[in-house]
């Protein structure tokens, strides 16, 4: 069974978070997981970063300039991890865009995702019509979950289709914004929440963008099955640096 | 192609052939046809133009079946005068007129002579037994003899196994007129085969269902965005095709844009490259290039929409400075976002932007020049899904804009069309040359030469430092297969999937993709790209300050320097796009001549 699918049964306040891989140094990549497993955070997932991430508000973009320029690629990044199921257990998501995975090979990409310990990648840039019609079955041979968006805007159709085709979870996004952003989540946001709970999809849910305290986490968890910290991480470890995690994630527990 | 599927009757049929990419649907009124209609049709459904087909029908019946059946158009199939037409012609402004001729061995085709200007199509039908429907074709080879600035619908008996033939004539049909041949039995047709039909004649140079043009295109877009590019997707050709659309974008070309812009026959040039050198005097454009045909387009739209806010972005500030004037225009919000680097390298532009009301701000991320720009503004259309209206200044970007763009940019070689007919007494030229940056100005010149593999299309890019140095925008020289701001093409990138910047000395060609159309027309040879460096290109433009008296811009000028590079025959017609006047470029032009 899919880490991703095991970890979802057993929780119902999954505590995800995002971090920049090879942000602030390049070798961080490592002790960053270790530190965060220790930590207590039930799922990770690791930035792949891009020149141009359309869906990643300044902080996140500027962690990804900064990874670039400190020589991380794909191919780094799986040598960073190549023997981390040996230290590290809980579910790994990718995070990144679409051209670094095609340039890299789709299969390629996913064979080495599988060899590695990978469970499922997250592609903002990839929608529903072209991973069904063309990755869909390159990844279920390799098991990988491919966790798909959905947004306020996103119809009830669409969300039906896009539950019919997920693995692992629903990332729904908490707002019409890319991430980053730091107020509490309104009215509307919650009445969206409730909406999709009551679909009684057949994916749980993980709310990301947005949240940033317990506030806003506990919030996520009332409806939904966890939440998924990106900016408010990695604008923490650029200030605190990545030895004393714990420190971080107790704001949320 | 457009299709017109005529012989209409059946409501259940009617529906479901209104379902298809069809333009026009033909109901017969005509009381010896077995097709002959006499009921009330249903009421219309879908984008096609509902036209009735009459036979010598008295003016008073015509007019009565045009209010009670709702007709967009008639179709005149008989031996109708000019009188009628013009008398119809006064009674609805907007009736679409079309005049049938029935062709024999030897018709005479002066007898389209006197409808010339009165009809909007002339249809050409087989001449048979009946006044039609007689499902055999004439010989098309006829055609060949016959021009005119009306253009035709071809009639008679066209069938699934005319496609290859439809497709090599050399005067083609705008619209192809089917009937008998795609019934199951009289009146109804097999939806199946028509939907197949349409698929066969459509051109492998144009993007599909998906916005694909072979394997480049696509939208690539995250969740986010999907409402808003699929419902513009889904709206966008139903509206532009709206008689009111028309008519408003098509007076602001005129009126607004100073359209029809002219086919210039350079004397000068054409003596020293040894060919009949013509310059389409896109540089004449309100605010000086071809990116407002665009953004006129867009902003109507936006209208239509509901949109109260605009945003773009911009390399060197043309685009920008094309949205800002038609925000002014319209009385709406706009924001354009721009690089930094560029901010400070195009600063007149910035004031003109900032002068017509728009708020410029600065991509500050990245590279900060048009890729970034282009980030931001995709970002801020994230954050405002339902209010903003995105304008994208080339055939770049998700589906559909790299379509919808190509299109608002199709005036350009419309023009050069029927202005080549009557300086040069043919519709096409030998060769069409233009710089491609994202590829608009291009696509538009090309979009009515595609079909016709005897037009040879030539793309220049920019070069920069060299081709082969790091210092290009050498697209399809130096790009790789990949994904840029929502579009499958060509771009520039590291082996890592990194999108690098790219280098020329024209701001408006420095951007590291290539429209998805250009990719393709790369990919299949259609098109054949050359790599112009800046000297090459600077020297180009001050020849044509010297030689014509016109100073182009530096983006154009690369267009102009393809001439060194080709040998012609002295009787080849050549047309080179001027996209733009080079005000905007004085400083860089000073620089690099020290004047
Ligand atoms: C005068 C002129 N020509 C050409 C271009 C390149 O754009 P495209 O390739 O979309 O025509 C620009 C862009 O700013 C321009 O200003």
């Amino acid at each position: 069974m899919n880490r991703i699918d095991q970890k979802l049964a057993q929780s119902s306040n999954v505590l995800s978070i995002y971090f920049t891989a090879g942000f602030p140094n390049l070798n961080d990549t490592v002790p960053t997981l270790i530190n965060l497993e220790k930590s207590g955070v039930d799922l990770i997932e690791i930035g792949l970063p891009f020149s141009d991430p359309l869906a990643d508000g300044p902080t996140i973009q500027a962690s990804s300039t900064q990874a670039l320029a400190n020589g991380m690629s794909t191919q780094v990044l799986f040598d960073q991890l190549e023997n981390i199921r040996a230290s590290v257990q809980v579910p790994l998501i990718i995070m990144g865009y679409i051209n670094p995975v095609l340039q890299y090979g789709v299969e390629r990409f996913l064979q080495a995702c599988q060899r590695i310990g990978i469970d499922g990648l997250i592609l903002p840039d990839l929608p529903l019509e072209i991973y069904t019609s063309q990755y869909q079955e390159l990844f279920e041979q390799y098991n990988i979950h491919l966790i798909q968006l959905i947004t306020p805007q996103t119809s009830e159709a669409r969300i039906n289709a896009i539950d019919q085709v997920s693995k692992g979870f629903i990332y729904m996004v908490s707002t019409a914004a890319t991430t980053g952003n730091t107020g509490v989540f309104s009215d509307e946001q919650q009445e969206y929440f409730k909406r999709i709970a009551a679909m009684n999809l057949k994916n749980k849910q993980l709310i990301g963008f947005g949240i940033h305290n317990k506030e806003t986490f506990d919030c996520a968890t009332n409806y939904q099955s966890g939440g998924i910290i990106g900016s408010d991480f990695v604008r923490y470890v650029s200030e605190h640096g990545i030895d004393h995690l714990e420190k971080y994630t107790k704001k949320y527990r | 192609m457009k299709i017109k599927v005529c012989g209409m009757r059946n409501p259940d049929n009617i529906e479901d052939i209104s379902q298809l990419d069809i333009q026009f649907m033909g109901h017969i009124f005509y009381e010896k046809s077995v097709r002959n209609v006499t009921q009330k049709l249903p009421e219309k459904n879908g984008s096609h133009k509902r036209i009735g087909v009459f036979v010598n029908a008295p003016y008073e019946q015509i007019l009565e079946t045009v209010y009670f059946q709702s007709l967009d158009g008639v179709q005149l199939h008989g031996n109708e005068e000019v009188a009628l037409l013009k008398k119809l012609h006064s009674a609805f402004p907007n009736l679409i007129l079309i005049k049938t001729f029935s062709i024999t061995a030897n018709f005479n085709f002066e007898e389209t002579l006197p409808y010339e200007g009165f009809a909007e199509y002339f249809l050409f039908d087989t001449h048979g037994l009946h006044p039609g429907g007689n499902g055999i074709t004439f010989n098309w080879e006829l055609l060949d003899q016959w021009q005119s600035r009306t253009p035709y619908i071809l009639s008679g008996g066209i069938a699934m196994q005319h496609t290859h033939a439809i497709k090599q004539l050399k005067n083609k049909p705008d619209v192809l007129d089917i009937n008998s041949k795609f019934e199951s039995s009289a009146g109804i047709k097999n939806t199946a085969l028509i939907q197949q039909f349409i698929q066969e004649m459509k051109s492998k140079y144009s993007a599909d269902e998906a916005g694909f043009y072979g394997e480049f295109g696509g939208a690539f877009v995250p969740e986010m965005l999907y409402p808003n590019v699929q419902s513009l997707k889904e709206s966008y050709k139903k509206l532009i095709q709206e008689p009111s659309f028309q008519e408003d974008y098509k007076k602001l070309l005129q009126d607004y844009v100073g359209r029809p812009t002219p086919l210039y026959f350079s004397k000068r040039l054409s003596a020293q490259y040894g060919a009949k050198i013509y310059l389409k005097r896109e540089d004449l454009c309100h605010t000086g290039a071809h990116k407002i045909n665009n953004t006129i387009g867009q902003i109507l739209l936006a209208q239509r929409l509901g949109k109260k806010r605009i945003i773009a972005e911009t390399g060197a500030g043309q685009h920008g400075v094309a949205t800002a004037t038609v925000c002014a225009l319209m009385g709406l919000e706009c924001v354009v976002y721009m690089g930094e680097i560029d901010m400070a390298r195009q600063a007149p532009n910035v004031a003109r932007m900032k002068m017509l009301g728009a708020t410029v701000k600065p991509a500050t991320s990245g590279s900060k020049t048009l890729k970034d720009a282009t980030n931001e503004a995709i970002r801020d259309w994230i954050a405002n899904p339902t209010d903003t209206f995105y304008i994208i200044g080339s055939v770049v970007g998700p589906a559909p804009y790299p379509e919808m763009v190509a299109e608002f940019q199709s005036v350009i070689s419309e023009e050069i069309k029927k202005q080549l007919l009557e300086q040069e007494q043919r519709n096409t030229p030998d060769y069409v040359i233009a710089c491609v940056g994202g590829g608009s100005n291009a696509a538009g010149a090309f979009y009515h030469f595609i079909e016709d593999e005897s037009v040879q299309l030539i793309a220049a890019e920019a070069g920069g430092l060299g081709a082969d140095t790091a210092h290009t925008a050498a697209t399809t020289f130096r790009g790789t297969v990949g994904v840029i701001h929502g579009s499958k093409t060509l771009l520039m990138q590291t082996e890592d999937g990194q999108i690098t910047e790219p280098y020329s000395i024209s701001a408006g060609l420095d951007y590291p993709g290539v429209g998805p159309l250009h990719a393709h027309l790369f990919q299949t040879k259609r098109a054949k790209f050359f790599s112009i460096n800046d000297d090459e290109a600077l020297a180009a433009g001050l020849n044509l300050c010297k030689k014509d008296g016109i100073i182009p811009a530096i983006e154009s000028s690369h267009a102009l320097a393809v001439l060194e590079k080709m040998t012609f025959k002295k009787e080849d017609v050549v047309v080179v796009n001027l996209s733009g006047r080079g005000d905007k470029d004085l400083e860089t032009y000073i620089n690099y001549f020290g004047f």
